[in-house]
C-alpha cells in the first residue's frame, strides 16, 4: 500500500515502515485523529474571535481590532496570552472541584459534536448510525456545565443566571430536537454522512425550509447569544452564570460558546446544505472540507448578523415564542412533512436514484410545497393573532382616559 | 423492505374495551377543554357514556379467548373479567364523584382523564401477557392514582396521602422492575407462556437459573403486594385511603386492588405454577410464602381494624383484610390442578368485594361533610332514624364484608375457603374463618351505631342524587350476587374455563 | 488479533465499570447534593459507554439524553432550588439498622444470583444478532412484536404530564 494518502494510510504505513505491531499503529492512528479532529475547531475558534470582533465593529460602525499584525489578525493570540496571564479566582464558598470541571465540561461538551462531523467523503471522526442523536445527546452536557458552573461560584447572579440557563436551553431543545427529525426522516437515516449523502440530488434546505428555519432558531437560542443572551444578560445579571471566572476558565466558556455558534453553523450545512457536496469531490476529497466551511460561515455570518442587528427579548416573550410558536410548528411541521413523505413513496414521485438532481424535483416541489402552504397558514395565524392584540389593545386604550407623561 | 403486519393481523376487535377507553381519555381531555368550568358534570356525562360503550363492548367480545397484538394481549375470559370489575367499579365511581368532587371545590375536568386512565391501566394489567404490558399498565394504574389522591391540595392530609401513596409507589414499582428482570434473565423472554414454557426445563437441570427466577418471582411478589396491599407492605394503605378524596378511595381500593391481582394470577398461573422444589412436586415453590403472607395479612388487617375510630381507616384495614383473602386464592393456585377453580373463586370475591367496598364508601361520602370531616364511626349514630335506606344499605354492605349468608361477601369467601380446602391448605382456612368471625366485631360495630344509638339531627346531609344511584348501584350488585350466585358463577364460567388454559 | 481486541474491550469495559461503580459510591457517600447528583451523571455515563460494549448505540445516546441531560440536569436544578437541602446534617435516623439489614440481605442474595450462575455453565448469548437502530424502531411499531407496551407506555407519559400539571397549576 503507498503512503501518499497520509490519514487514511497512516497507521499501515507506520505498521510497514517502522515495525510496530499494527495494534499499536491502530491505536496511535486513532490517537493522533482524535487530537486532529479536537484541536480544529479550537484553532477555529481563533479565527472566529477576530471574525466576530471585525463584523460586529463594522455593523457598530468601528475599526474593530487593527493594531496587532495585518488587519489584527494577531489580536486573539494577545487577547489569549492576556488572559493566560490573568490571577485565577475561585470565590471563597465555591464548589473548587465542580467549579473547575465546569469549564472543560462546557468545551467538551462542543468537541464531542465534531467527533461525528463529516469533513470530506472519506475524512469523518466516526460515522455513528445515530449521529444526529448523538449531537442531541452530547449538545444536553453543555447545559449541566452552565448549570455547575453557577452553583458552583456561590454567587446569586451566577445562580439566577442558571436559573434561566435551563429554561431557556431545555425549552429551546424540544423544536431543536423536532426540526432536527426533519433532515432525518428524509434521508432515512441518523447518520450525518447518510444525511449528507442524501443530499446529494437536492439540498433539504430547499425541500425542509421550515426546518432549517427551525433549526437555526432554536441552535441559536442553544448558544445562549442574542437575541436569546438572557442567561448572560450584563444589564440584569452582571454577567450570567460565569461572573465569577476568570483567566483561562473564563477562556474556556468563551472559547466554548464561540465554537459551540461555528458547530451549529456546520450543523446547518452538514444538514440542509449538503455539507461537502459540490463539484469535484468526489476526485479531490480535501476540497469537501473547503465547500463545508463556505457553507458554514454563510450561517455563521447569519447568526453574528442576528446577534448584532436584533435587540435582546425578554424572558416571558422567549418562553412564549418557543412554546406558543417553535413548538407547535416543530410539532406540524413534522407531522406534514411525515405525510407529504409518505404520499410521496406511495404516489411513485420518490427519486429512482437519490443522488440525481432531476430524480429529485418531484419530491422537492411537493415538499416544498407543503412548507410554503404550513409557512402561508401559520403566517396568517400570527397575523390575525396580533391585529386581534392590538385592536384590543387600541379599545381598552380608547376606554381609559389620556393620563400625562404617556 | 420492512415486514409489517396487516391490520386483520393484530386482531384487534377483541382488545378493543381496553384500547377503546385509552383512546377516549384523549377525546375526553380534549372536550373537556371547551367545557365550561361550572358546567363539568357534562364531562362526568361523557366519561360515563364512554365506560358504558366500552362495557357493552366488553360483554360482547367477552370470552373471544383470542391473542392480539402478537400475543402481548390476551382477550380471554379473565381479562373479560376484570375489564367488567374495572368497568362496574369506574361507572359507580363516576356516580360516586359528580357531586363530591362540587361540594368539597375539587372539581376539575381531569379527574375524569385521571381515572378513565387508571381504570384502562387496569385492563391492561387484566390483559397482559408479558411482563413489560404488565410493568406499563401498573404504572399507568397508578399514577393517575398518585395525582388524584393529592387532589385535594388544600388539605394536608390529601398532600401527604398522595405523596406516600407515589413514594412507595415508585418504591413498589421497582421491586417489581427488578424481578420482571431477573425472570428475563433467568428465562431469555417477557412473555408469559414463553416463561411458563422455559420454567420446566430450568427446574428439571437445577441450574443457577432457578435461584434468578426464584429471586425475580420473589420481587415481583414484592412490588404487586405493595399495590394490593398485602402484610409486610400494607404501611402505606390507612394513611394513604384517610387522605385521598373519598371517591378516589373508593376506587382505589377496588380497582388497584383488582389490576395487582389480576397480574398477580396471570403470573403465578400462567408463567410460574411448575415452579416446584422438585420434579413432579404438585405444589409449587411459592405457595407457603404466599399462604403466610396471606394469614398474616388476614389477622393484622382484621385485628387493628378493632380499633380504628376513622371509618375510612377502618375500611382501609378491612380492604387489607380482603386482600388477605384474595391472596388466599392466589396461594391456593399453587397447588397443581386446583388452579382454575382457586382463579375463579378470587375472581368472583373480587367482583363481590367491589360492589361491596364501593357500597360501603358511598354511604360513607353521604355522611363526609365538604372539609372532610364526618368520618367517624360514631358519626353513624342514629342514621337509621334519620335516612332508614341508607342505613339498611350500609347494614347490608358491613354483613357482606363480613360474609353472611344471602350476601356477595359470603359466596366470595364460600367459594374461595371451599379452593383453599382443596388446595390442601387446611391451617390458612381455618385463619380465614376465624378472622372472618373476629371482623365481625367491627363491621357490626357500624351496624350497632346505626341502630342502636341515638343521633342528633340529619348526618347524611351528603346524600346528592348522583351518589344515591351510586349506593343503589352497589346494593343491587351486592344482593344479586348474593341472592343469586350462579349468575356471576356462570357469568364467569361460560367464558372463562377454556381461556384460561 | 483476538487476544488484543478482547483486550481493549477489557479495558473499555474496566474503565467504564469503575465509573458505574464509582459514581454510584460518590452517591452513596457524598452529603452534599449537588455533588451527589454530579456523581450520579457519572455513574450514568459509565452505563451509556456499557450500552456502546454491547453495541446498542441507540441505547448509549439515549441514556446520555434522557439520564444525564434530562434527569441529571434535573435534580440538580431541584437540588438548586432547594438550597437548604445541599447540605445534610442528619444522616441516620432510628431506623437505620433496619434497612441496612434489608438492604445487605438483599444485596447479597443478588449478589449470590449473579455470581452463582459464573461457577455453573454459562449460557451462551441469546442470540449473535447485532439489532440497528432501525431494527429497534420497527420493533417498537410492528404488530406483532410491541406496539402494544410503545402505546400504553405513551399513553402513561400524557397521563403523568397531565397529573403533573393537575397538581402544579394554580388555581384559576
Amino acid at each position: 500500500m503507498g503512503c501518499d494518502n497520509i490519514i487514511n494510510t497512516f497507521a499501515p504505513c507506520l505498521s510497514s515502515s517502522l515495525g510496530v505491531p499494527i495494534e499499536i499503529a491502530n491505536f496511535i492512528g486513532i490517537f493522533l485523529g482524535v487530537i486532529i479532529v479536537a484541536s480544529f475547531p479550537l484553532l477555529v475558534a481563533i479565527a472566529l474571535i477576530w471574525t466576530e470582533r471585525k463584523f460586529a465593529a463594522r455593523i457598530q460602525d468601528r475599526l474593530g481590532p487593527n493594531r496587532v499584525g495585518v488587519f489584527g489578525l494577531l489580536q486573539p493570540f494577545a487577547d489569549v496570552i492576556k488572559l493566560l496571564g490573568k490571577e485565577d479566582i475561585t470565590p471563597a464558598g465555591a464548589d473548587r472541584p465542580i467549579y473547575n470541571a465546569a469549564p472543560v465540561v462546557s468545551v467538551v461538551s462542543v468537541l464531542l459534536i465534531w467527533a461525528v462531523i463529516p469533513f470530506t467523503p472519506i475524512h469523518v471522526g466516526v460515522d455513528l448510525s445515530i449521529g444526529a442523536l448523538y449531537f442531541l445527546a452530547v449538545a444536553s452536557l453543555g447545559t449541566l456545565a452552565i448549570i455547575l458552573a453557577a452553583w458552583a461560584s456561590n454567587n446569586k447572579y451566577a445562580l439566577l443566571g442558571a436559573f434561566r440557563v435551563v429554561a431557556q436551553l431545555i425549552s429551546y431543545e424540544v423544536p431543536l430536537a423536532l426540526a432536527l427529525l426533519v433532515p432525518v426522516m428524509i434521508a432515512g437515516s441518523m447518520s450525518l454522512v447518510s444525511i449528507v449523502e442524501a443530499q446529494a440530488g437536492m439540498w433539504f434546505v430547499v425541500s425542509a425550509p421550515i426546518a432549517a428555519f427551525l433549526f437555526f432558531i432554536s441552535a441559536q437560542a442553544e448558544t445562549g447569544r442574542a437575541p436569546f443572551d438572557l442567561l448572560e444578560a450584563e444589564s440584569e445579571l452582571v454577567a450570567g452564570y460565569n461572573i465569577e471566572y476568570s483567566g483561562m476558565k473564563f477562556a474556556m466558556f468563551f472559547a466554548g460558546e464561540f465554537m459551540h455558534v461555528f458547530t451549529n453553523a456546520v450543523l446547518m450545512a452538514v444538514l440542509f446544505m449538503g455539507g461537502y457536496l459540490g463539484p469535484f469531490v468526489d476526485q479531490i476529497p480535501m476540497l469537501g472540507l473547503v465547500y463545508l466551511l463556505i457553507k458554514a460561515s454563510f450561517w455563521y455570518l447569519l447568526s453574528l448578523l442576528m446577534r448584532n442587528a436584533l435587540p435582546r427579548i425578554r424572558i416571558d416573550q422567549l418562553m412564549l415564542f418557543n412554546w406558543l410558536f417553535l413548538v407547535p410548528l416543530s410539532v406540524v411541521n413534522l407531522l406534514v412533512t411525515a405525510l407529504l413523505l409518505m404520499i410521496v413513496r406511495e404516489v411513485g414521485l420518490a427519486p429512482d436514484d437519490p443522488r440525481s438532481f432531476v430524480d429529485n424535483i418531484p419530491q422537492t416541489i411537493v415538499l416544498f410545497l407543503g412548507n410554503a402552504a404550513l409557512f402561508v397558514v401559520v403566517m396568517s395565524m400570527v397575523r390575525n393573532r396580533f391585529r386581534a392584540q392590538r385592536l384590543a389593545e387600541t379599545q381598552t386604550d380608547d376606554l381609559l382616559p389620556a393620563t400625562a407623561g404617556d | 423492505m420492512i415486514d409489517v403486519p396487516s391490520i386483520a393481523d393484530l386482531n384487534l376487535t377483541v382488545t378493543f374495551p381496553a384500547v377503546f377507553l385509552a383512546l377516549f381519555t384523549m377525546v375526553v381531555l380534549i372536550v373537556d377543554l371547551f367545557i365550561p368550568k361550572d358546567r363539568k358534570i357534562r364531562t362526568a356525562h361523557l366519561t360515563l357514556g364512554g365506560l358504558v360503550v366500552a362495557f357493552v363492548w366488553n360483554v360482547l367480545v367477552f370470552d373471544s379467548n383470542q391473542t392480539a397484538l402478537g400475543g402481548m394481549y390476551i382477550a380471554d375470559s379473565f381479562s373479560g373479567f376484570i375489564n367488567f370489575i374495572a368497568l362496574t367499579a369506574a361507572i359507580i365511581t363516576c356516580f360516586l364523584s359528580v357531586d363530591y368532587l362540587k361540594r368539597t371545590g375539587i372539581e376539575q375536568g381531569e379527574f375524569y382523564s385521571l381515572l378513565l386512565f387508571s381504570t384502562a391501566g387496569v385492563m391492561f394489567m387484566g390483559a397482559a401477557s408479558d411482563l413489560i404490558v404488565v410493568f406499563i399498565a401498573l404504572e399507568i394504574l397508578s399514577i393517575p392514582l398518585y395525582v388524584m389522591a393529592a387532589m385535594r391540595y388544600r388539605d394536608a392530609k390529601s398532600e401527604e396521602s398522595g405523596l406516600k401513596y407515589f413514594i412507595l409507589g415508585a418504591f413498589a414499582s421497582a421491586f417489581f422492575l427488578y424481578g420482571a428482570a431477573l425472570v428475563y434473565g433467568a428465562t431469555g423472554t417477557t412473555s408469559l407462556p414463553e416463561i411458563f414454557a422455559s420454567v420446566e426445563g430450568i427446574v428439571a437441570t437445577d441450574s443457577g437459573a432457578r435461584l434468578y427466577l426464584v429471586l425475580g418471582a420473589a420481587l415481583i411478589f414484592v412490588g404487586l403486594g405493595f399495590k394490593v396491599a398485602v402484610v409486610p407492605f400494607h404501611m402505606w394503605t390507612p394513611d394513604v385511603y384517610e387522605g385521598a378524596p373519598t371517591p378516589v378511595t373508593a376506587f382505589m381500593s377496588v380497582a388497584a386492588k383488582a389490576g395487582g391481582f389480576a397480574a398477580l394470577l396471570r403470573l403465578m398461573v400462567i408463567a410460574l405454577p411448575e415452579l416446584t422444589a422438585n420434579i413432579g412436586d404438585t405444589i409449587a415453590i411459592w405457595q407457603t410464602t404466599i399462604a403466610i403472607v396471606a394469614a398474616a395479612t388476614m389477622i393484622l388487617g382484621n385485628f387493628v381494624a378493632i380499633v380504628q375510630t376513622n371509618v375510612k381507616r377502618m375500611l382501609a384495614y378491612s380492604s387489607i383484610a380482603h386482600a388477605g383473602y384474595i391472596l388466599m386464592g392466589v396461594a391456593a393456585v399453587g397447588t397443581i390442578g386446583v388452579a382454575e377453580e382457586a382463579t375463579r373463586a378470587a375472581l368472583i370475591y373480587m367482583l363481590a368485594y367491589t360492589f361491596t367496598n364501593l357500597g360501603a364508601f358511598a354511604v360513607v361520602m353521604a355522611l363526609e361533610k365538604d372539609d372532610g370531616s364526618g368520618t367517624q364511626i360514631a358519626d353513624f349514630k342514629g342514621l337509621s332514624r334519620s335516612r332508614p335506606l341508607l342505613a339498611v344499605m350500609m347494614a347490608f354492605f358491613m354483613l357482606s364484608l363480613t360474609g353472611v349468608p344471602t350476601t356477595a361477601g359470603f359466596i366470595g369467601k364460600f367459594l374461595l375457603f371451599g379452593a383453599a380446602l382443596e388446595a390442601g391448605l387446611v391451617l390458612l382456612t381455618i385463619i380465614g374463618v376465624l378472622t372472618s368471625v373476629v371482623s365481625a366485631y367491627y363491621y357490626v360495630r357500624i351496624i350497632v351505631n346505626m341502630y342502636l344509638e341515638d343521633g342528633e339531627g340529619d348526618p347524611a346531609e351528603g346524600a346528592t342524587q348522583y351518589l344515591n344511584y351510586a349506593t343503589y348501584a352497589a346494593f343491587a350488585g351486592t344482593l344479586i350476587i348474593g341472592l343469586f350466585p350462579f349468575l356471576a358463577v356462570n357469568l364467569l364460567d361460560t367464558m372463562m374455563i377454556a381461556g384460561l388454559f | 488479533m483476538t487476544f488484543n481486541e478482547l483486550s481493549w474491550e477489557a479495558l473499555a469495559f474496566g474503565a467504564f465499570t469503575i465509573l458505574t461503580l464509582g459514581g454510584a459510591l460518590g452517591v452513596v457517600f457524598n452529603r452534599n447534593l449537588v455533588r451527589g447528583a454530579v456523581w450520579l451523571v457519572v455513574s450514568l455515563f459509565g452505563v451509556a459507554g456499557f450500552f456502546v460494549l454491547l453495541s446498542a448505540p441507540f441505547l448509549a445516546a439515549v441514556q446520555v439524553l434522557v439520564y444525564i441531560g434530562a434527569i441529571g440536569i434535573l435534580f440538580t436544578f431541584a437540588v438548586m432550588l432547594t438550597r437548604s437541602m445541599t447540605n445534610l446534617s442528619e444522616r441516620f435516623n432510628k431506623q437505620a439498622w433496619l434497612s441496612a439489614l434489608a438492604a445487605v440481605t438483599l444485596f447479597l442474595l443478588i449478589l449470590l444470583a449473579v455470581i452463582a450462575p459464573i461457577f455453573g455453565e454459562i449460557a451462551a448469548p441469546s442470540s449473535e444478532v447485532v439489532a440497528t437502530t432501525e431494527d429497534l424502531g420497527v420493533a417498537l411499531v410492528s404488530g406483532d412484536k410491541f406496539v402494544l407496551p410503545f402505546e400504553v407506555a405513551s399513553l402513561l407519559l400524557t397521563a403523568a404530564m397531565i397529573g403533573a400539571i393537575v397538581i402544579a397549576r394554580e388555581e384559576d
